[in-house]
């Protein structure tokens, strides 16, 4: 059995895949500083240092590297059944709210209790917001991409209205739930850092996947699934089971994202939620090329660009939008040159 | 062969060869289309048709030999070349735009227009009427592409070629996808364009329709041209023994000894993607410990019949049983654990998958018995030696079984796919071209295969259009035409030699 | 107060109307535009300026709509030429051109998200004397500006255009079949970048319309997802003119409405969900609509 790299292609070639993107849309980032008067690579070493320089730095790298493992490993559970699931903004969401809606009102609950049993609310809601996408898409055969984004907006309008109504919190003018109880929120792990036990969920869940996808039935069967759909019905398989079971999987991962995030770092659910993790999570799959390791090296560059701007702009006057360009051009390149022959198949015919 | 001082032929091959790596698919082809007439070419499936058509409308290049358009030698670039010399063909897939309405397909890509750009609809429909009318056939060419009847939409491919200024026009097996009422209009349509002095060159593999439509026939076997005669000077018989050639039987083969029944089709009927009935009525059982081959022209209703026991294909009615237990309306998933294994035709795109490594595709299917995995949790040392030790018995020659399965060659690939479906004890092997693109020796070796498990009590139905393959390993063989069975006949029994006219509908009228 | 808000339904429907149009000749030659509301986006912000700086709202409708087509080309190639997957080039682009956007906003005018400037050239309003008298036919009809009646002109014009002219033709068999388009001698991946470009010029021009013909200033939110609300119209619109533009419609409906209705107890973000879900249900009916026929054997 084999993952994903065969030995013939070794190490080097997966790596140039996931950095030759990332290189372009930093050199393409890199001419807009320049334009902009800004010289790249300082901008560039002042990004590596704020984000990699010291351990205070990495903490926090790592600490918004965490809503986007997550979310990339949603994204690649499907991907990897051969499912375009692009509805995990939305699964943040869902799972973000509902986590946080327990974890204010269930506060009776004994502390060991309450905050897995809010993780597990936010994880079960972006798993059932992944449903109907999942059953139409393998029943009907009707197209998730478009599905699961209309999803995303319906989620988003949806969790406003929460916000602004009924789960307003009393006093609050700021489309805001109340704060969690202090026992439904994620322990920090490096205070002040905002890193969280959050990050260790997203590791465990990381490396869960890569055993999964290696040592397990469903793993395998997925994979194949992914590869070629023909081939996985002709061999057995319950296909349309498989890709309900993948996206239900997918949402459940996504749900958690949001999750962790309101227990981890925002402490209950406010309008405006995530700043785009799901969507960042398609570039991180994208760049990781479904991979464990992959995953987790596309997060934290991630991670590093967004904590690393923020603290640049105190610095210098590069604005921190430079690092929405860089990972918007990250997505193009990602599956423009390096783009995977499914992938390519997919819009071919 | 025609002398030096006859006039040139509209269009002439002179010694075409193509090779395909091992495989010779055109053979020093020497035939000549004379101008006004329907030639046809036939010939059974791998007798070279297809490449040869694709050279004389440019879609392919001969390796040797020369293509003559009115006498001169040619060499096109590709299609639109050939089109430039009046030579349009009609594909077995219709290039036609759904979502446009008849007349817009015909005029597409060269549209009467205005000098802003506007569509003339009126010089169009001028056009399409004037067409209709020479042709002798009427049309609503305001009708949608995909409202028309499949008779429609072939009728306004070969309009659209007139429209484009073409007059020799080749049709790859037109009839394939009509029904006989139709299958006459578009012979008489055929007879029309010929009467209006164009040229016709018309493949297939009906013999029928061929003494009905055609002038001069030109039978290919092997990649060789058999013999090209005048059509009054044949005969049916004549051009089934030309195409089917000797048929050889296999000594060697043990005579076998049937069990109980283990796969039963009872009066199923089926449709094919498009909706069209393929199999009718059609009931067959085979036994354990016996090899059912089924012997019939491509497109006769083995597709269907092959979904329809796999349970990869829906059907309109009848009975599937597997061992003994009903199994119509399991899906392939629920009728692999009942005993059913399955050998694609399709081995790229079916059979294997390509991207994933020799010891996935040698496992697949097997992976979830307890031998391999437990609570889910896969036994990957057990999968190995099992997998290393299969691969060594099928002869798959592999510096690993961890590279992916598409670095093998055909034939090891095949070995593969027969491996898997052979191992794990399977009760009946639904097995389709079983061979189709392996080497001589792996050849011998698959057919091995299928005769060791047989005698091992395993039941196979074979699907190939191997003819002698069919002959050569099956105890009983079913005759199928038009998706019924035609025929029955038993291994080393004189009615061998009538299995190729019954495969050409010569013994019942379809 | 029924004349506010067919009056607000119509404004808030041109650019809704005029991206879908766009969207949907794009569609219609076989690429679906996820980028579209990027493509708004930067017709609203050089819209703006250019009708700033040079005081003429033609030359910025121009601007604007050159803007648009320039991403909707750079969109095109990528997917046309490079083979990259359509939706993630569009998601791309959404995120990339809204980075740009706030990074050049304060590259240049050192402002967050917003801009404000002096001498907005804005669009004319056109009355229509007799008609601006009479009421609901004045509200709808009479008071708006010249783009919105191109909107609206664009309807017929583009059902015309697909229908009958050469090039529309040809646009609908690079998307309905592209191997036959190639088999017959055209281009269809050239016919899917122009139709690309013009779905670019149109959704700029739309954008533009936000920001100097409605509010007279630019701020990062100004598109609030149009783009997107313009790809559910032409989906619920199933590719024809006349339902795309009535869905936009009802769009613009939901939009006055929900303005109206803020502050009345009317969860305005329900309706706002509308557009998205009237999608997930057209598809789901069409893919029914299609088993069943597949199961009748038609």
């Amino acid at each position: 059995m084999t993952s994903a790299a065969s030995p013939s292609s070794g190490l080097w070639q997966p790596a140039a895949a996931m950095a030759a993107p990332f290189l372009a849309a930093l050199a393409m980032a890199g001419v807009l500083l320049a334009v902009a008067g800004h010289n790249p690579f300082d901008v560039y070493g002042l990004l590596a240092v704020e984000s990699f320089g010291n351990i205070k730095r990495i903490t926090a790298t790592l600490a918004a590297a965490t809503p986007l493992i997550l979310t990339g490993l949603a994204i690649a559970v499907a991907f990897r059944a051969g499912v375009f699931n692009v509805g995990i903004e939305g699964c943040v969401y869902v799972g973000g709210l509902t986590a946080a809606f327990v974890g204010f009102t269930a506060t009776a609950l004994p502390a060991a209790v309450l905050l897995p049993f809010s993780l597990a609310a936010g994880l079960v809601a972006g798993s059932l917001w992944m449903l109907i996408p999942g059953v139409l898409k393998a029943r009907l055969g009707v197209d998730e991409v478009v599905t699961t984004l209309m999803f995303n907006f319906i989620a988003i309008s949806l969790a406003a209205y929460l916000v602004n109504g009924p789960l307003l919190a009393p006093g609050s003018a700021n489309s805001a739930t109340p704060m969690v109880a202090d026992t439904a929120r994620l322990p920090r792990l490096a205070p002040p850092s905002t890193l969280n036990a959050g990050f260790l969920i997203a590791i465990a869940l990381l490396v869960l996947y890569g055993l999964w996808g290696r040592h397990t039935a469903l793993g395998l069967e997925t994979r194949l699934a992914g590869l070629n759909a023909r081939f996985a019905a002709a061999a057995g398989f319950n296909v349309p089971l498989l890709v309900i079971k993948m996206m239900l999987l997918s949402g459940a991962i996504g749900g958690l994202a949001g999750a962790v995030h309101a227990l981890g770092n925002v402490g209950r659910f406010v309008t405006g939620f995530s700043p785009g993790y799901g969507f960042t999570g398609i570039a991180v799959a994208l760049l990781g090329r479904n991979s464990a390791v992959g995953i987790f090296l596309a997060a934290v560059f991630f991670g590093a660009l967004a904590t690393a701007g923020a603290t640049i702009q105190l610095f210098s006057d590069v604005p921190i939008e430079i690092v929405s360009v860089v990972q918007g051009m990250v997505m193009i390149f990602a599956v423009a040159q390096f783009g995977w022959p499914r992938l390519r198949r997919r819009f071919a015919s | 062969m025609a002398g030096p001082s006859a006039p040139a032929a509209r269009l002439e091959a002179r010694g075409i060869g193509r090779r395909f790596g091992a495989v010779i698919a055109n053979d020093s082809i020497d035939m000549r289309i004379e101008r006004g007439t329907v030639h046809a070419i036939v010939g059974g499936n791998g007798a070279g048709k297809s490449t040869l058509m694709r050279i004389l409308h440019g879609m392919d290049r001969p390796d040797a030999g020369t293509v003559l358009v009115d006498g001169t030698p040619t060499s096109f670039s590709g299609p639109a070349a050939a089109f430039a010399q009046g030579i349009g063909m009609v594909h077995q897939e219709f290039m036609l735009v759904p979502g446009l309405t008849l007349l817009e397909n015909l005029v597409l890509a060269h549209e009467p227009t205005d000098r802003f750009g506007r569509i003339d609809v009126a010089a169009a429909q001028d056009a399409g009427h004037a067409l209709a009318r020479q042709a002798g056939v009427s049309l609503d060419w305001s009708m949608m592409i995909e409202d028309a009847p499949i008779h429609v939409r072939q009728i306004l491919e070969i309009l659209r070629l007139l429209y484009r200024g073409a007059d020799a026009l080749i049709l790859d097996e037109p009839t394939a996808v009509l029904a006989p009422a139709q299958v006459k209009d578009l012979i008489a349509l055929l007879r029309k364009l010929r009467d209006d002095g164009c040229t016709v060159v018309f493949v297939s593999h009906k013999l029928d329709e061929i003494l009905a439509v055609a002038d001069t026939v030109t039978v290919l076997r092997s990649g060789k041209v058999v013999a090209t005669k005048p059509v009054a000077q044949t005969t049916k018989a004549m051009l089934a023994e030309m195409m089917i050639g000797q048929v050889l039987t296999n000594p060697t083969a043990r005579p076998s000894t049937p069990g109980k029944p283990v796969l039963e089709v009872a009066r199923v009927t089926a449709r094919d993607g498009r909706g069209h009935v393929r199999v009718r009525d059609l009931s067959m059982t085979v036994h354990a410990g016996e090899i059912v081959g089924i012997a019939g022209v491509a497109g006769n209703g083995q597709d269907e019949i092959a979904a329809a026991v796999t349970g990869l294909g829906a059907i309109d009615a009848g009975t599937i049983r597997i061992a003994g237990r009903d199994a119509t309306h399991q899906p392939l998933s629920g009728r692999r654990p009942l005993g059913l294994s399955y050998l694609s035709p399709d081995r790229a795109g079916e059979g294997l998958c390509l991207e994933a490594s020799i010891a996935e595709n040698t496992i697949a299917s097997r992976h979830r018995r307890s031998a391999f995995c437990r609570h889910g949790v896969l036994k990957r040392s057990a999968i190995r030696r099992h997998v290393e030790s299969l691969l060594d018995r099928y002869g798959v020659r592999r510096a690993s079984a961890h590279l992916p399965v598409a670095s093998l060659s055909g034939g090891n690939q095949q070995r593969v796919a027969v491996a898997r479906e052979l191992d794990g004890g399977p009760s009946v092997l639904v097995a389709c071209q079983p061979t189709r693109g392996v080497d001589i020796r792996g050849i011998a070796f698959i057919h091995q295969c299928l005769l060791d498990f047989r005698d091992r009590g395993g039941a196979v139905l074979l699907l190939s259009e191997e003819l002698d393959e069919v002959i050569a390993l099956s105890d009983r063989i079913l005759v199928l035409y038009g998706g019924r069975i035609t025929g029955e006949v038993t291994r080393g029994s004189s009615g061998i030699d009538e299995i190729g006219s019954l495969m050409l509908g010569g013994g019942q009228s379809p | 107060m029924i004349d506010h808000v067919l009056h607000a339904a119509v404004l808030m429907t041109t650019p809704v109307l005029l991206a879908a149009l766009g969207g949907l000749v794009n569609r219609i030659a076989g690429l679906v535009n996820i980028g579209l509301d990027s493509m708004m986006l930067a017709g609203a912000l050089v819209g703006l300026i250019v009708a700033a700086y040079t005081g003429s709202w033609m030359v910025a409708l121009a601007a604007a709509a050159v803007a648009g087509g320039v991403l909707g080309l750079l969109m095109s190639l990528a997917i046309t030429r490079l083979n990259a997957n359509e939706i993630i080039v569009g998601l791309g682009f959404t995120i990339a051109v809204a980075g740009l956007v706030r990074f050049f906003l304060k590259s240049a005018y050192g402002s967050s998200g917003t801009l404000s400037l002096p001498d907005v050239a804005p669009l004319p309003r056109i009355t229509i004397p007799v008609a601006a008298d009479i009421p609901v036919v004045g509200a709808v009809l009479s008071g708006h500006d010249p783009l919105t009646w191109v909107a609206w002109l664009m309807v017929p014009l583009t059902a015309w255009f697909l229908a009958r002219t050469r090039i529309g033709l040809r646009l609908r068999a690079a998307g309905g079949a592209p191997q036959a388009a190639r088999a017959l001698g055209l281009d269809p991946l050239a016919l899917r970048d122009a139709s690309t470009v013009f779905a670019g010029l149109m959704a700029g021009l739309g954008g533009a319309y936000l920001s100097i013909g409605v509010v007279g200033i630019f701020n990062e939110g100004i598109t609030a997802g149009r783009g997107f609300i313009a790809l559910a119209a032409f989906y619920f619109g199933n590719n024809g003119p006349w339902p795309t533009a009535l869905c936009a419609l009802l769009f613009g409906l939901f939009d006055a409405l929900q303005i109206r209705l803020q502050g009345h107890g009317v969860p305005t973000e329900i309706v706002q969900t509308l557009p998205y879900v009237m999608v997930v249900v057209v598809l789901t009916a069409m893919a029914h609509a299609v088993r069943r026929r597949r199961a009748k054997g038609g």
